[in-house]
């Protein structure tokens, strides 16, 4: 029976109270270290989750975020240098590469190891052999993975694909990916492949160990065993905890070599953390709040996460200019802050395969549907883009060769990024559309008020171009995994997307319209264009350079005059992060090395 | 002898008044019942406008202002897009009659057939079934099934449609089921049973006619309902997918309100809440005009 002494149900009251406030500080984790020394503690927020922390599926910057912590790669970007640059990281040096460019040799550091975990024997984590990294590339071509990263390496190394049609048994060698030792790793591969290097400092070619795979299988997912600086805690899409890994290998940081510039970097404190070795923080949280709101007002409060990128809606307030972008003294003095132009771009794409609007059997309706989406793009303001959903600080660019890489052409004529609406109501007219005829077009979005807004804008043009309002449709979809998949499978006619680099080369924005990457590849437009295909094989095993360069932007010109996509943008972002953090965020590249390096000072005010 | 209060006791019907001629003549004398209807009746006519074309035709057209504030031009101001606020608030009218209507009237319908046979045969199984769905989906909470359903047909134009009328019906037949079994009794069903009339024509002649000024009374309800479920929907990303409402205009302002801009907020809510609120006191006067025990 129900006790309803007035004192017994205050007891419980204020025990659930206790128990509640003591959920509120902090869930129970000690705030000192056993030194008594107090416990420092850097909270990073990010504007999504990831949903899957096994390398093999690491294929967003929220999961690299995390994956790149938690395990090795061969290979890194230096910290602070721009233009990125690579530097080896479990590797103890670049690739000895052959004349031929055929055959990678790599020779790893000795002594780092996997975090300890009952995965081992006696729960110790052992040191990270080639072997190790053979085994974590095979598991792309396993079937069983469903890897989202097997395309780097797809038909590129000798006897990978053959392995994996043979039923990938992993006892079985491929002729091109082995352990010559402990140490030391050969790739052959079939055909140059000047980018291979840049593949394996990716999170997909994070290096697991097999005992974990064997003992956790699916559940490597949300528990990493890696041999990264940091040993994952705790994950849940709303957070994720790091420790350091007590085995990861101790190698002091010189500034100099990572790029420090001290009329960049120099009031960073960055001074602290040279010659000492990486990680320095007792505790590394990553927030992920998708709300833009609680991001801020979290941030804001000085007293809950430390970094965050500038929400559009708070631009004006904290900015001082916008050319160049400077933050006002006010917001400057409060918090660190850094801009910078994206290393991707957001382009709107149109489906190539939709018959009323693509590709055609009949040369004329194809001439046709090409005329309509030139008049939709020529209808599509990317000033007003900008200005409504960028705060203006956008770089618009045309084409698909963003401003990051070094095969940006910044001569390249404007006129397809560039608003004219007369033009393009009359190509639309020259080729017999009226609004009655005008096909019914689907546009997909993801769920957020932002994307709406965003559809909203896009359909405005197309109302303003001669669409009625009702042959625009929306198509909403509740995660950007739902909408991915709409793409993937061919459903949309149009949709908004955005590209971040995986690593500073065209090659990787290009191949988002070579025809054999088509849905479900990357190629989500399903472009098709025999001559643009043929000259990327061409350029695809060429190594930088003024050729390779020229045909880069042949085949640019090519997606411009096929009016493939409305294209595009690179995002301009605005970060602040609290003055008691020492470090230099960045989010491009695959993002998330800057965090090995990450501190915070502890004790006094912030300054 | 039993004695009444005056408060309980049925009123005086005059000698030939029905009790629809009866409820009239006592809602025309309810002054905030007569009120709240003309308020409906407004928005009746701004819905009707947006219909026909008269007005609110521009809520989708850009105009180069950025959160502008009130104007001449733009009476409450524009969003982002410099879309006009007032432009969509007042299309945002249309939908939610459009979305009201179609929800209460199909509700409604449910409601009436599934509680008229469950009442009609209770006790016996086509009533024990229905009562195991009804108690089956009052069971789980209410948004969450909403939006479970409208997750699910997402996609599908009328996705909200459908989840509301699948969880709206059940209270309408839960109120006709205890209506039919009390109407049920009556001499002129037993009569009916008597002549050998068909057990379905002594539902839909004679039963559920009978049930009318329930019906009305539970169908306003579930119009307001349904509209301040769409907002809620609509909000959370799951309603409206290619107009405008009301709960997309407060989802638009989540991130507005942080920098000091409340136009889409203020109006979305002020148009929502006198809707409501009216719908809601003319619900409650019809509600005591058909109640015999006032007067």
């Amino acid at each position: 029976m129900l006790n309803r002494n007035p004192r017994t149900l205050g007891a419980v009251a204020a025990s659930i109270a206790i128990a509640l406030l003591a959920g509120c500080g902090g869930g129970g984790q000690p705030q000192t270290n056993a030194d008594g020394t107090p416990l420092k503690v850097y909270r990073h927020s990010m504007d999504g989750a990831p949903v899957n922390l096994d390398p093999v599926q690491s294929a967003v910057v929220y999961s690299n975020f995390v994956v790149l912590n938690a395990y090795d790669t061969l290979y890194s970007y230096k910290y602070l240098a721009r233009p990125y640059e690579l530097k080896p990281n479990l590797a103890k040096g670049m690739p000895e590469v052959s004349e031929d460019g055929l055959t990678y040799t790599i020779h790893l550091k000795e002594g780092s190891g996997f975090i300890d975990d009952p995965a081992f024997p006696d729960g110790k984590g052992r040191e990270v052999v080639a072997q190790d990294f053979v085994y974590s590339i095979k598991r792309h071509f396993d079937p069983k993975n469903r890897s989202q990263g097997a395309w780097l390496w797809q038909g590129r190394i000798v006897g990978l694909d053959q392995w994996k049609d043979d039923g990938a048994d992993y006892s079985q060698d491929v002729e091109g990916l082995k352990a010559l030792d402990d140490h030391s790793i050969q790739i052959k591969l079939v055909k140059p492949y000047p980018q291979l290097t840049y593949t394996l400092a990716m999170g997909f070619s994070g290096i697991v160990a097999q005992e974990a795979v064997e003992k956790y299988g699916r559940e490597l997912s949300i528990h990493p065993v890696g041999s990264g600086p940091y040993k994952v805690e705790r994950f849940s899409t709303a957070k994720a905890v790091l420790v350091p890994n007590p085995n990861f290998r101790q190698e002091p940081v010189d500034l100099a070599a990572e790029g420090f510039d001290p009329a960049v970097h120099g009031d960073y404190g960055l001074d602290a953390i040279d010659g000492k070795a990486p990680p320095f923080v007792d505790r590394l949280e990553i927030d992920f709040i998708t709300e833009t709101a609680s991001r801020w007002a979290s941030f804001t409060s000085d007293k809950e996460v430390q970094f965050t990128s500038v929400p559009v809606e708070q631009i004006d307030s904290v900015l001082g200019s916008k050319q160049p972008v400077t933050v006002s003294d006010a917001w400057a003095k409060r918090y660190h802050w850094k801009s910078g132009v994206e290393a991707g771009f957001i382009y709107t794409y149109f489906n190539m395969d939709k018959p009323y609007f693509g590709y055609n059997d009949d040369p004329a309706i194809e001439a046709k549907n090409k005329a309509l989406r030139c008049a939709m793009r020529d209808a599509f303001s990317w000033a007003e883009r900008n200005e409504r959903f960028y705060s203006g600080i956008g770089t618009v660019f045309p084409g698909i060769i963003a401003p990051v890489v070094p095969e940006f052409d910044p001569s390249l004529s404007e006129a397809s990024v560039t608003q004219h609406m007369e033009k393009a109501k009359q190509q639309l007219r020259d080729a017999g559309w009226t609004p009655e005829t005008l096909p019914e077009l689907t546009y997909g979005y993801s769920s957020a008020v932002f994307y709406r807004q965003v559809f909203e804008q896009f359909r405005g043009f197309m109302n303003q171009l001669g669409f009625p309002l009702a042959k625009i449709q929306g198509r909403t979809f509740a995660t950007f995994g739902d909408f991915n998949k709409a793409i993937k499978t061919s459903q949309l006619d149009i949709g908004g997307l955005g590209w971040g680099l995986d690593y500073p080369d065209a090659e990787n924005t290009l191949q988002l319209f070579y025809g054999p990457n088509r849905t479900p590849g990357s190629n989500n437009p399903n472009y098709a264009n025999p001559e643009f295909d043929a000259l990327f094989e061409q350029a695809s095993t060429m190594q930088p350079g003024p050729e390779r360069t020229e045909l880069y932007r042949k085949m640019n010109e090519m997606v411009i005059d096929d009016c493939v996509a409305i294209t595009g943008m690179s995002r301009n972002k605005v970060y602040l992060w609290h003055k008691n953090v020492v470090g230099v965020p960045d989010r491009e590249i695959l993002g998330g090395f800057w965090l090995k390096y990450v501190d915070v000072k502890t004790g006094g005010s912030e300054e | 002898m039993t004695t009444t209060t005056a408060e309980t006791a049925p009123a005086p019907r005059k000698q030939g008044e029905s009790l629809w001629s009866k409820a009239a003549r006592k809602l025309l004398r309810d002054r905030w019942g007569m009120t709240s209807l003309v308020i409906v009746l407004v928005y009746l006519g701004i819905a009707l406008g947006v219909w026909a074309g008269l007005w609110g035709q521009d809520w989708n057209t850009l105009t180069p202002t950025i959160n502008a504030e009130a104007s001449a031009e733009h009476w409450f101001g524009t969003n982002r897009n410099g879309q006009d606020i007032f432009e969509r608030s007042i299309f945002s009218t249309k939908t939610a009659f459009e979305i009201g209507l179609v929800v209460a009237v199909l509700s409604t319908v449910l409601g009436a057939i599934m509680g008229a046979i469950s009442g009609f045969f209770a006790g016996r199984w086509p009533d024990e079934i229905i009562l195991w769905l009804k108690g089956v989906l009052d069971s789980i909470p209410f948004y969450l099934f909403v939006a479970a359903v409208a997750f699910a047909l997402q996609g599908y134009a009328f996705s909200m449609h459908v989840a509301m009328v699948a969880t709206f019906w059940t209270t309408t037949a839960r109120l006709v089921r205890a209506e039919v079994i009390r109407l049920k009794g009556f001499e002129f069903v037993e009569a009916a049973h008597a002549l050998g009339v068909p057990e379905w024509q002594i539902i839909s002649r004679h039963i559920i006619p009978n049930t009318t000024h329930i019906l009305l009374v539970q169908a306003t309800i579930t119009f307001v309902s349904a509209i301040k479920s769409e907002v809620i929907l609509s909000f959370l990303g799951l309603g409206v997918k290619n107009g405008v409402s009301w709960g997309l205009m407060i989802s638009e302002s989540t991130n507005e309100v942080t920098t000091g801009f409340f136009n889409n907020f203020l109006a979305a809510s002020v148009f929502l809440f006198v809707l409501v609120m009216a719908f809601n006191m003319f619900s409650d006067a019809l509600q005591d005009a058909f109640d015999p025990k006032k007067t």
